[in-house]
């Protein structure tokens, strides 16, 4: 495979004339991102970012088009108290008397969700959006709306009896997404941080890494980089240094070239990104075999632009966006092969322009 | 519903769409048509199906009807987007509002989580609907989650659901010890079929250490790191059976250097520097001769090896084994083992 990948170079280009078809269209086959769109949006928007092309390559009319569109997605609802504000799925949006407006569910059907909110928020702040607009206080709201009493949180804001907020998908995929929403706003106040710090504890499994869930049987990549990133902008991850070097342990473990998710499995573009973004996070970069990686990562490029899970694979926006910030995590310090990529943060998976940029909006407008 | 559950697979629904406003049934709805407004970005080009459904989704959403109807629309739109979450909270309310039998919505679900074992929504409706049903005995959901993990033994939400059977129907005092017995001896099977099957090892996790109620007095523990032993010389390089003994080791605070006799033939040190095993050594050995294809040493049994040098403050030789580890045997991890070595020279 070395040989092989030692042949590949980066198609620069070809990622950027990818991300641009996406963002003018996806097909029907990914129909199953619907409710996700914002989601996928982000993925295309932040790799241009990452590439250094946003400006050169889109419009600024289509910039401030795309910002008009997420700005339309804030929800902010009427019926509940206190009022909630967080971005929401595009089907409750419609046409009324000529008018846009928001269709606004009861708490059993409300439609805001975690995920949608987080990289609503990022894809603002890529395009510069002035965050004038943003209801903070309805973010925390919403935010507490969501958390469960075990420190986890729903994608949706929960309910006694249909939906609780104690369920199969309150994981730590959600908790990450929750926490760096109160990081970027600058107010944890939406969430109560001790239980959740509680939450991530029990996440932990007998192999040193993290589950989706307390008592979950195996670690798996993406969920170590959740819990990892959670406690990293709570500052309460070097506190357990020998716990953290199980969890580094295991993270090294999983690169077989790129990375597997789970010990047994095959290497997946997206586990370049988590593993590798979980060992940057207990800052240990350095030990990632950044070689190795890359040569895995640059052949599961398609011929045309793109990035599939694996060699071979069709590409989609999700592996697409995660190789480009797993290239950039191993290769922004030191740029031996010269991708131009820019440096990533890693916390909040966006250009650490972008989040600076992010931070200072923010300061701006409390 | 029972028809629908009947109906043709999606491919040959969708040459044969009827569109909604020509059904009789839909005739008093007026659609809500998905207003992207002038500048959409990723817009995903629908089929005319799910766009017609979700139009009339739209509409019965903004009213809240709670119908049959609405029930069959959910199902149409969730075979041809099971991710759809907003779908599936309506559909579960609407099962509710209607007093629907749920186990005949599990019927159907038995047949979606074959179709979309990685759809995070349809094991989530499942839980749901078995919270609801709360049957006295759980076990024919016991058997079900059992078939259906034989086609993708490693699937993640199957193992996370089969735990929180397991845990929720604890809680209510509703698992016997039978069922935990063979329960353990299931996941044996499973690890006798695959011993690198790294859910199931963490299942053996569950089952053994984890849960609420398992026994880990002294002899427990022992058959424990016996079992964890006998899997390393049956597959030596097997990554989760050396992991299982390492999380059990730190689990439970021992040190390592007791196992030692069992690990060092797969270290390959020469037969000179390697100690005897003590006359009251009574953990399983390395079958001898080594299982076939056992290219040695083993990384991980060197590393077993260096961990057990640091634990008796004999660090510049721990630092040496981790050197060589960087050096010559796992090459891919070069950065971490000469970061453990020079961590063993600077202390």
């Amino acid at each position: 495979m070395q040989g092989h990948a030692q042949q590949q170079t980066f198609k620069r280009n070809g990622h950027i004339n990818y991300f641009l078809r996406c963002l003018r269209a996806l097909p029907t086959a990914a129909q199953s991102s619907d409710s996700n769109r914002i989601t996928a949006a982000f993925f295309c928007i932040s790799a241009l970012d990452l590439i250094g092309v946003l400006e050169l390559k889109t419009t600024a009319e289509q910039r401030a088009g795309w910002i008009e569109w997420i700005w339309s997605l804030q929800a902010l609802s009427n019926n509940q108290r206190p009022k909630i504000a967080a971005f929401i799925q595009l089907e409750y949006l419609y046409k009324s008397n000529g008018l846009i407006v928001v269709h606004h569910q009861n708490d059993a059907t409300s439609p805001a969700h975690i995920p949608s909110t987080y990289t609503a928020l990022l894809t603002l702040a890529i395009l510069r959006a002035p965050l004038d607009k943003l209801n903070i206080p309805g973010l925390t709201s919403f935010l507490k709306s969501c958390q469960a009493k075990d420190g986890s949180f729903s994608p949706t804001p929960g309910d006694d009896h249909v939906y609780p907020n104690e369920g199969f998908q309150s994981d730590v995929r959600m908790v990450y997404c929750a926490s760096v929403i109160s990081h970027i706003i600058r107010d944890f106040s939406g969430m109560n941080v001790n239980a959740t710090e509680r939450f991530l504890e029990r996440c932990k499994t007998w192999e040193g890494g993290y589950a989706s869930r307390p008592g979950v049987i195996e670690a798996q990549g993406g969920t170590t980089y959740c819990s990892l990133a959670t406690l990293s902008i709570f500052d309460r991850l070097q506190n357990s240094s020998t716990s953290s070097n199980m969890t580094l342990r295991w993270l090294v473990a999983r690169q077989i070239g790129g990375f597997q998710g789970r010990p047994g499995k095959l290497e997946d573009v997206c586990y370049s990104f988590w593993c590798g973004g979980a060992i940057s996070l207990l800052d240990h970069g350095a030990l990632i075999n950044k070689r190795a990686d890359r040569s895995f990562l640059l052949s599961a490029q398609f011929p045309i632009g793109g990035f599939g899970k694996e060699p071979e694979d069709y590409p989609d926006p999700f592996h697409s966006y995660l190789a480009l910030a797993a290239l950039s995590l191993t290769h922004s310090a030191d740029d031996d092969v010269g991708l131009g990529l820019k440096p990533l943060d890693v916390r909040w998976n966006v250009s650490v322009e972008t989040a600076e940029w992010l931070r200072a909006e923010i300061a701006r407008i409390k | 519903m029972r028809c629908l559950a009947d109906s043709k697979p999606q491919s040959s629904a969708s040459t044969s769409h009827i569109p909604l406003a020509q059904r009789d049934q839909w005739s008093d709805v007026k659609p809500i048509a998905q207003d992207d407004g002038p500048n959409p970005v990723v817009p995903i080009m629908y089929s005319e199906e799910y766009r017609d459904a979700m139009d009339y989704f739209r509409a019965v959403a903004a009213s809240e009807e709670r119908s049959e109807r609405a029930l069959d629309l959910t199902e149409t739109i969730i075979r041809m987007n099971p991710a759809h979450y907003t779908v599936w909270q309506y559909r579960m309310a609407t099962l509710l509002a209607l007093k629907k039998d749920l186990e005949e919505e599990l019927q159907l679900m038995n047949e979606f989580a074959i179709q979309n074992l990685k759809s995070y929504q349809v094991w989530h409706h499942r839980l749901l609907l078995l919270t609801h049903i709360s049957p006295e005995d759980p076990q024919f959901e016991i058997e079900y989650i059992h078939q259906s993990l034989l086609p993708d033994p490693k699937n993640y939400h199957t193992w996370a659901y089969l735990h929180w059977l397991y845990s929720h129907f604890y809680t209510l005092d509703r698992i016997s010890d039978k069922q935990w017995a063979d329960e353990l001896r299931w996941c044996e099977e499973m690890l006798r079929v695959d011993g690198r099957n790294n859910s199931a090892w963490g299942w053996r996790w569950y089952l053994r250490v984890a849960r609420p109620g398992a026994d880990t007095g002294k002899d427990a523990l022992k058959i424990e790191l016996e079992y964890a032993l006998r899997a390393v010389h049956h597959i030596p390089h097997n990554v989760s059976a050396w992991n299982y003994l390492r999380g059990l080791l730190r689990h439970f605070k021992l040190p390592l250097s007791p196992l030692l006799p069992a690990i060092l033939p797969y270290t390959a040190r020469p037969s000179t520097q390697l100690p005897g095993v003590p006359d009251d050594f009574d953990f399983p050995l390395p079958t001898s001769p080594l299982p076939k294809d056992t290219p040695l040493p083993i990384p991980l049994a060197l590393e077993y090896l260096a961990e057990v040098l640091l634990e008796e403050n004999q660090a510049s030789e721990a630092g040496q084994v981790f050197g060589e580890l960087s050096t010559d045997y796992d090459r891919m991890r070069a950065g971490y083992w000469e970061f453990r070595r020079r961590e063993c020279v600077e202390e």
